[in-house]
């Protein structure tokens, strides 16, 4: 267990290398010039060259990789081009709101998620199966910007449920603050509730299926029993993993949502540094997500061997 | 006047579509016999038991005169009744070659449930038991089994896990579905002593099952032999042996006779 857990610390570092140079490279070729971009097509041709000299972009690329990457590691993410704040600072003021809205969302969408899929294993193709069936498909079809829209327009707009669309920050009360993430939270579990259904009503079909199921019915124990001790300890496995992988992919911004709630999260920052050719917000922001991904990874990795003691004890020989 | 502690008149079972898989089966187990089920697989001998159990899969359909356990017609029993009363009254020991214990629990978290919501005993009542009786089928450290993972133990542990399991609840009867199929003849040979001397000690009665002829000729007293779905012959299992009357049967024992 020691041992896996240090090779898969080792290999995230190794990922985090990779990416970080492959991020590099890419904002390095692709044209545009940061000097140019930063003083505006009328400045001397004397200034933007002391800016480029100032820069640094008239080193050779692996110097200034170099250079880029030991102030990285020493936490000096450079200052945003944009904004003239440190990459660092902006990523943390916007990370609670991107954090907030991927936990409701999956604490919405789990429980659901959870009762309709057990639900319609046990009672395979009975109508609460068919209903779960038709929820997934909608679940997959619906595009997420499109019931954003219809959502702010009918619950925000038209009945007035929610206030509009931006964030109203915890000083100003933290009920009125999360009512702000709510209708967001909802578009976005609605949009996980289809595919977690999926994966734990087939992990639980195939639970039931197995022997030990027999056994609990000759052994004449409680439905109950069977089903939350017996079937559930089997089929909870590939949820738990699948549900930390959605965490990763929330976390690393839930750009669209973002965007149509006015909400000031890490997707939507990327989505200025994009837009606004902010290289060194970029590249801060793409590390700073693939850091979170690469972490949450490890410890779906990590959990995955806790709650499957098959693998942990290295009983696969016998399975 | 021995009583009858499983007895089934007229068994047939029907998938969905209707397709017969077991026809017109009658069979009983009577008190501190050692009765065998003998037929190749695919041959209705599980499904039967499964009938007789109550615990078919949903998909398939049974049919029957009559099904009495303990004595007693179930007819007029709910399902949750047939299950405690099977759950309590039969203990039920299965093949040993895939997971009838949970894989990702350990065996002192299964092995007394049943005992525990039957005999309406504590889980410290239950350990304690449990490791009396998995000392009782050979297993010198009960605490050590106790404590792992099916998956920690050996095939023949486990079959001896699965027999101490079956017998928590003190059950008046035994049906063991191929219990020695997957264990090597060593092991094979202990384990079936252990259903012997419960049998012929204890005087538990075991509806055994298998499609080793060898194994049946040598421990039960009674046989019934499955052919296609169809119970084709039963009777005392040396007179069976001895005097075959159906085809298959005969060409049953010409093939053990051949390997020997």
């Amino acid at each position: 267990m020691v041992k896996y857990t240090i090779n898969r610390l080792l290999s995230g570092v190794v990922v985090l290398f990779v990416i970080s140079w492959i991020t590099f490279f890419v904002l390095t070729v692709i044209p545009g010039d940061a000097a140019l971009l930063s003083l505006g097509t009328d400045a001397t041709p004397e200034r933007l060259e002391a800016l480029r000299e100032s820069m640094g972009l008239n080193q050779p690329w692996y110097e200034r990789y170099f250079s880029w990457l030991t102030h990285f590691l020493a936490g000096d993410w450079g200052n945003s081009l944009f904004f003239g704040e440190e990459v660092l600072t902006l990523i943390m003021q916007r990370l609670m709101i991107t954090v907030s809205l991927a936990v409701f969302s999956l604490l919405l969408a789990i429980p659901v998620a959870a009762i309709i899929g057990i639900l319609s294993a046990i009672y395979q193709d009975k109508w609460i199966d068919r209903l779960a069936r038709t929820v997934m498909q909608l679940g997959d079809a619906i595009p997420q910007f499109w019931l954003a829209l219809i959502f702010l327009v009918f619950f925000s707009g038209k009945l007035g449920w929610f206030p509009v669309p931006g964030f109203i920050p915890v000083e100003e009360g933290w009920w009125r603050s999360i009512q702000s993430l709510l209708l967001p939270s909802i578009v976005v579990a609605i949009g996980l509730v289809g595919y977690l259904i999926r994966i734990i009503r087939s992990s639980m079909l195939s639970a039931l299926e197995q022997d030990f199921m027999l056994m609990t019915r000759v052994n004449g124990l409680s439905s109950a029993q069977a089903v939350f001790k017996y079937a559930l300890r089997s089929a909870v496995i590939a949820p738990v993993t699948t549900i930390l992988m959605q965490l990763a992919g929330l976390l690393a911004g839930t750009v669209l949502v973002e965007s149509i709630f006015a909400l000031p999260g890490v997707g939507r920052l990327l989505l200025v540094a994009v837009e606004q050719r902010d290289v060194i917000l970029l590249q801060g922001t793409v590390m700073f997500i693939t850091g979170v991904v690469v972490c949450v990874n490890f410890l779906a990795d990590i959990l995955y061997r806790v709650i499957n003691p098959m693998i942990q004890f290295g009983g696969e020989r016998n399975a | 006047m021995s009583s009858k502690l499983m007895e089934v008149r007229g068994l047939t079972i029907k998938d969905s579509s209707g397709t017969v898989l077991v026809e017109n089966v009658s069979l009983e187990l009577n008190d501190k016999e050692f009765v065998g089920i003998v037929g190749e697989s695919g041959s209705g001998k599980s499904l039967t038991t499964q009938a007789i159990l109550n615990v078919l899969p949903k998909s398939l359909q049974a049919e029957y005169k009559q099904l009495a356990l303990m004595d007693r017609s179930v007819e007029g029993l709910d399902a949750a009744q047939i299950r405690a009363l099977v759950g309590r009254e039969i203990g039920f020991v299965p093949q040993n070659t895939v997971s009838f214990l949970h894989p990702l629990i350990k065996i002192k978290h299964q092995i007394g449930d049943a005992y525990m919501r039957h005999m309406k005993k504590s889980r410290k009542d239950a350990y304690a038991k449990a490791c009396r009786l998995l000392s009782k089928v050979g297993i010198k450290d009960p605490d050590r089994v106790m404590n792992a993972y099916p998956f920690q133990i050996s095939g023949g542990m486990k079959q001896r896990v699965n027999i101490a399991l079956a017998l928590m609840t003190d059950p008046k009867a035994i049906i063991a579905d191929e219990p020695t199929t997957a264990l090597d003849t060593v092991i094979q040979r202990q384990v079936m002593d252990l259903f012997d001397t419960m049998n012929r000690l204890e005087g538990v009665p075991i509806l055994f099952i298998s499609h080793d002829l060898n194994i049946i000729r040598r421990y039960c007293s009674r046989v019934y032999v499955m052919y296609k779905g169809k119970l084709v012959e039963s009777g005392s299992t040396e007179l069976v042996f001895s005097q075959p009357k159906h085809p298959y049967t005969r060409q049953l024992l010409d093939s053990t006779m051949t390997i020997k």
